[in-house]
């Protein structure tokens, strides 16, 4: 067989391949986020313990894997005490009412941030994308400086001198994430302005505002949507990654950064427990979160 | 042409940097912190509470303020000059404590970056070569998964299993061995003194307590370098001159190395940006291990309304970001002439 067939096997079945990777992946990270909305909702009211009162001993481990199927069955059918499946931490909080009651908190930052960012952003993206004069210029640099501040450490100036509170990190994190907006909203904007259904409206004497709220608007909202799904992750990682530092929300709220800062020094001791599990529920939350952002995009390019 | 190109950018990222350090000045004012009650203490008396609040120079107007920072009210010695200020808390030169702390990071960032394109630039270029192959499925995976995590909770599970249950790791306590007395200085860069002085044990210990550190940053970078590497070379090898050049009949090795000169550029856009990004990023990987670089610096500084610190680590980490960027623009401006003409 000469190299050309072989070119001509490869594009034929690469479509085929690469839809079938989409769909195991989409699956599987659209259930993780599924499952995390739910928890959102739902968390703190089926965990078995109260995830801010510790009334446990400090360091109980979890129990043994082969222990699981009885102390599974025990709990369903309702006999026996409540377990703490993944042990309890250093002040004795149970680790699984906590890892599935901080949804709540980080899915709530992370969703609240990116509305805001995106009520900040696309607004002025549109305004910067059609109307260009000296005043949307101005908005542009100073989008502009307000992307060339370090993302983390911006977070925590604002986070901490404002205040470490719920409100303040979804304040902090929708002003550093609105300029992605700015711009991504104002590209598409200009793309959509130049199309043939702005010049009709204008022929037809509509006015410059209403095409732009109309026809320009909801067809250049597209490409933010799906920055939506990745600027959510992100902002679930940055969360954590205050908290873990000392400058996000407060102990005991339930948060999986807290929760593996508090674990932090258990790991050189060899208590893996109250970070692991923390841990693994943010690793997966944001790369199904990712993985979502991928699709969405690759379903909106084609 | 070229010349003209150069001024205009320069000039505009010294506006950008004017602009953002009379931001962040403002803004941290006007937040409603109070750094002269974190300094003497909630129960200080009234007199000691004035008394700070005057030797910080808090009770002036915010503009006279702002003029001593820059060094306008005439008596000079502000940012124009080249100072930073004093710490609040340890009365220390800013300049100094930063001249410390950031050849930490920059030792760390620098390692992890080139171990990082070492890996990824290869296992990039192999994914390209077969797209929808087994091994370009599981790259496009890793280049999600490692571009989405939480870096600092890999460095405790690392911490976890090399140096808990291998034994193999040093324990997360910074740089050095404590029980060893530091030498002096002569670059700040430790790797880099060792070697002047030819203390090879010193240079060894230090990349021995490096190579978690690293491999963290390595794990979490490698993500969307790969990630961009491979998007590149796809592209590259899709394009109309490496049809010409295999219907030429070169071999697959000179046709990949062609279009692997292509796809260098925008993976080095990404690498100067993320290089950028990791200065301040950093500080989740160096609280971890507690290596002491300007990350571990800024959080200090902030949890302690040190604002005449905060405003040094703005300005010096968003400075290098910009050079950075600076240098990444008129490279390309030298290799593709367009750019400066539009």
């Amino acid at each position: 067989m000469s190299s050309a067939d072989f070119t001509l096997i490869r594009e034929a079945t690469v479509p085929r391949l690469r839809r079938l990777r989409g769909h195991g992946l989409t699956i599987v990270a659209g259930l993780v986020v599924l499952a995390i909305l739910l928890l959102a909702v739902i968390g703190p009211s089926i965990s078995p313990f109260d995830p801010t009162v510790a009334d446990a001993e400090p360091f109980l481990p979890p129990p043994n894997l082969s222990a699981w199927p009885g102390l599974l069955w025990a709990a369903l059918s309702g006999a026996g005490t409540p377990v703490h499946w993944f042990g309890t931490d250093a002040s004795g909080l149970d680790v699984f009412s906590r890892v599935i009651s901080a949804p709540r908190t980080d899915l709530s930052i992370a969703v609240l941030a990116n509305g805001f960012a995106l009520l900040i952003g696309v607004p002025a993206g549109l305004l910067a994308g059609y109307f260009r004069n000296w005043g949307t210029e101005t908005l542009m640099r100073v989008s502009d400086v307000l992307q060339s501040f370090p993302v983390f450490i911006s977070a925590m100036i604002l986070v901490a001198l404002a205040g470490q509170s719920t409100v303040n990190i979804v304040a902090a994190l929708a002003v550093l994430y609105s300029p992605i907006y700015v711009r991504l909203m104002r590209a598409e904007v200009m793309t959509q302005g130049a199309r043939g259904m702005v010049e009709a409206s204008r022929a037809l004497g509509s006015s410059e505002v209403a095409i732009a709220i109309r026809h320009v608007l909801p067809n250049s909202l597209g490409p933010t949507l799906v920055q939506s799904s990745v600027t959510i992750g992100f902002a679930i990682l940055l969360t954590a990654g205050l908290s873990f530092v000392g400058a996000g929300v407060r102990p005991p709220t339930p948060e999986w950064g807290l929760m593996i800062s508090n674990g932090a020094s258990g790991i050189m001791l060899g208590q893996w427990w109250p970070s692991v599990f923390p841990g693994i529920a943010i690793s997966l939350t944001v790369f199904s979160f990712a993985a979502l952002g991928d699709v969405l995009e690759r379903a909106y390019r084609s | 042409m070229l010349l003209r190109y150069i001024g205009r950018r320069v000039a505009v990222s010294i506006v950008q940097l004017l602009g953002l350090v009379v931001v962040v000045f403002f803004l941290i004012r006007l937040m409603p912190a109070d750094p002269v009650a974190r300094l003497v203490g909630l129960n200080a008396s009234k007199e000691a509470y004035a008394q700070a609040s005057h030797s910080l120079g808090l009770d002036q107007p915010l503009l006279t303020q702002f003029l001593q920072y820059f060094g306008l009210d005439g008596r000079g010695g502000g940012l124009l000059e080249g100072h930073l200020g004093v710490s609040w808390v340890t009365n220390g030169s800013v300049l100094t404590e930063i001249g410390q702390t950031l050849p930490v990071t920059i030792q760390l960032l620098t390692l992890s970056f080139i171990i990082t394109l070492l890996i990824a630039v290869p296992v990039g270029i192999a994914g390209a070569s077969r797209p929808g192959g087994a091994f370009d499925r599981g790259v496009f995976v890793y280049g999600l998964f490692g571009g989405s995590q939480p870096e600092f909770w890999w460095g405790l599970m690392f911490i976890f299993v090399f140096f808990f249950k291998l034994g193999i790791a040093p324990a997360p306590l910074g740089l050095v061995n404590p029980m060893d007395m530091p030498s002096e200085p002569i670059t700040g860069f430790i790797l880099l003194d060792s070697l002047l002085r030819g203390e090879f044990d010193v240079f060894l210990d230090v990349l021995w307590h490096l190579a978690l550190p690293t491999l963290t940053l390595v794990f979490i970078l490698s993500g969307p370098i790969i990630k961009m590497v491979r998007q590149n070379m796809v592209r590259a090898l899709g394009s109309d001159f490496v049809l010409y050049a295999r219907a030429a009949g070169l071999r697959e090795s000179t046709v990949t190395r062609y279009a692997f000169r292509i796809a260098l550029a925008p993976a080095l856009t990404l690498v100067g940006i993320l290089y950028g990004v990791m200065l301040g990023g950093a500080v989740l990987v160096e609280t971890v291990f507690s290596l002491g670089g300007i990350g571990q610096y800024a959080v200090r500084a902030v949890l302690a309304f040190d604002y005449p610190a905060i405003q040094g680590v703005v300005l010096v980490i968003t400075s290098i970001s910009l050079g950075i960027y600076l240098v990444l623009d008129l490279v390309y401006a030298v290799i593709d002439p367009r750019v400066a003409r539009s």
